[in-house]
């Protein structure tokens, strides 16, 4: 029965530390993640543009090689500074990772010319700055976070709703591509494609109806042809629904604009009036209009945007005219 | 007995465990994983978005008879190669051509097949974690 219990004192309080310690880690494990600090541009090229620019991955201006470096450093460090920012040709946009900041960016491009021989850019005000800012955040890290959450508003905690900073992640910080993989960064990042696009509330955070409408963009509609265009369907089908949510109206026109009517008839719905059964039960399980709508077209979370038609309000002499 | 290196060491590890691992693939992210993983290759990302921007849906739904459906099709890279599916247009004239390999097998290994950000596989995947959670 002794032996049954192998717990010394020593192993207690073994496991005290190491359970002190973890506590301890996974705190600043988290405050590293939530620190505002700005790196110096060393410390952004040893995590990210090292990568590529210490051996030159696909053509890139290597760190040290002054060759590399004369065409695009007579650009102009601006030009240099919006290609890394925005991407260019095979440079990824922040080299794939957005959470870089811009001036990170800004120092790190100083730190790779400085290191590649045109000393004038270890002289640049930025860097000098921006070592001072990155030595006093670094020693302040662990208390940092702690003074955020204290300040911070009683209405940031919302579990299911992801901040706007979380939106159209890069690749390689989706957690599906794997960053390993050498084409992950040769990827478009969705912010980048999506900047200039008109902005929606939900799915891609694209209101990929506007943007077709407003020629924000033009996809095709046949493989080959720029010049195909769609044959467009106006006609709107209102279906009234039970309860109290305004009734639906589906509007064949927008559409048209991308599908063919094959793609939802007959196998989808039968067209004809009162032949389809539709629940939103169906429909968040992915059938009927949910075999689009919640994958890629808007999710079934923007209800008004099919709730649209308001029911006619039952008034008191309505109600004595009809009877 | 214990030395503090050794500790601190475990106890790393341990934090790195608690760090949580997020999924946030942009919405309507196909991952298809029929074959790669059995093949030894990444799974393939299909990025809706990217492709809607220069298609509309009917190109590949309607003409070059995707199903709606992810892992719902069987393409593979001999069809692709043929001029079926993505080989309609990664062929080298409307779009680059198949060998490069990284830039479509680009997911993470021993992904399940799905849809990403669906509304469908938040439901299911929910219930499923309840019903383990509950079995347990």
């Amino acid at each position: 029965m002794k032996k049954r219990w192998p717990m010394t004192v020593n192993t207690i309080r073994y496991l005290y530390r190491v359970i002190g310690y973890t506590l301890l880690l996974a705190a600043t494990n988290v405050g590293l993640q939530a620190a505002e600090s700005v790196r110096n541009g060393k410390q952004v090229y040893d995590t990210a543009c090292g990568a590529c620019h210490t051996a030159g991955v696909l053509q890139a201006p290597r760190l040290g090689n002054q060759e590399d470096w004369i065409a695009r450093e007579k650009q102009g460090f601006e030009v240099l500074l919006s290609h890394a920012i925005k991407g260019f040709k095979n440079m990824p946009a922040k080299g794939g990772n957005p959470t870089i900041k811009d001036k990170e960016i800004e120092n790190a491009i100083n730190y790779m010319l400085a290191a590649s021989g045109f000393d004038q850019y270890a002289q640049n005000p930025v860097k000098k700055e921006a070592a001072k800012e990155t030595q006093q955040p670094l020693a302040a890290d662990k208390k940092e976070p702690v003074k955020k959450t204290q300040t911070s508003s009683v209405n940031q905690f919302n579990r299911l709703m992801q901040p706007s900073s979380e939106w159209n992640p890069a690749p390689a910080k989706d957690g599906i591509h794997d960053p390993e993989s050498p084409g992950t960064l040769l990827l478009q990042e969705p912010k980048v494609a999506f900047d200039s696009l008109s902005k929606s509330k939900s799915g891609n955070r694209v209101d990929w109806v506007k943007a077709l409408q407003g020629n924000e963009i033009t996809p095709r509609y046949d493989r080959l042809s720029d010049d195909a265009s769609p044959v467009i369907m106006d006609l709107n089908i209102v279906r009234e629904v039970k309860g109290s949510m305004p009734d639906v109206v589906y509007p064949h026109k927008q559409h048209t604009e991308w599908l063919d009517c094959s793609n939802c008839h007959p196998a989808i719905f039968i067209p004809q009036k009162g032949a389809n059964q539709i629940s939103m039960a169906s429909i968040l399980l992915g059938q009927s209009c949910g075999v689009c709508h919640g994958k890629v077209a808007f999710p079934v979370s923007e209800c008004r945007k099919c709730h649209s038609k308001q029911k006619p309000v039952a008034t008191e002499s309505s109600n004595q005219a009809s009877n | 007995m214990f030395k503090n290196g050794k500790c601190i060491f475990i106890a790393f590890i341990l934090s790195l465990l608690a760090t949580p691992i997020m999924v946030a693939a942009e919405y309507g992210d196909v991952l298809i994983n029929n074959y790669s993983d059995e093949a030894g290759m990444r799974p393939v990302v299909f990025p809706h978005w990217f492709h809607r921007i220069r298609f509309r849906c009917k190109v590949c739904h309607a003409d070059l008879g995707f199903k709606m459906e992810a892992g719902g099709n069987q393409i593979n890279m001999l069809k692709i190669i043929d001029g079926e599916y993505c080989g309609a247009c990664h062929n080298g004239e409307v779009a680059w051509a198949v060998e490069n390999c990284d830039i479509c097998h680009t997911g993470k290994p021993g992904q399940p097949t799905q849809v990403h950000q669906s509304t469908a596989s938040k439901l299911t995947t929910t219930t499923k974690r309840k019903q383990a959670e509950s079995v347990e």
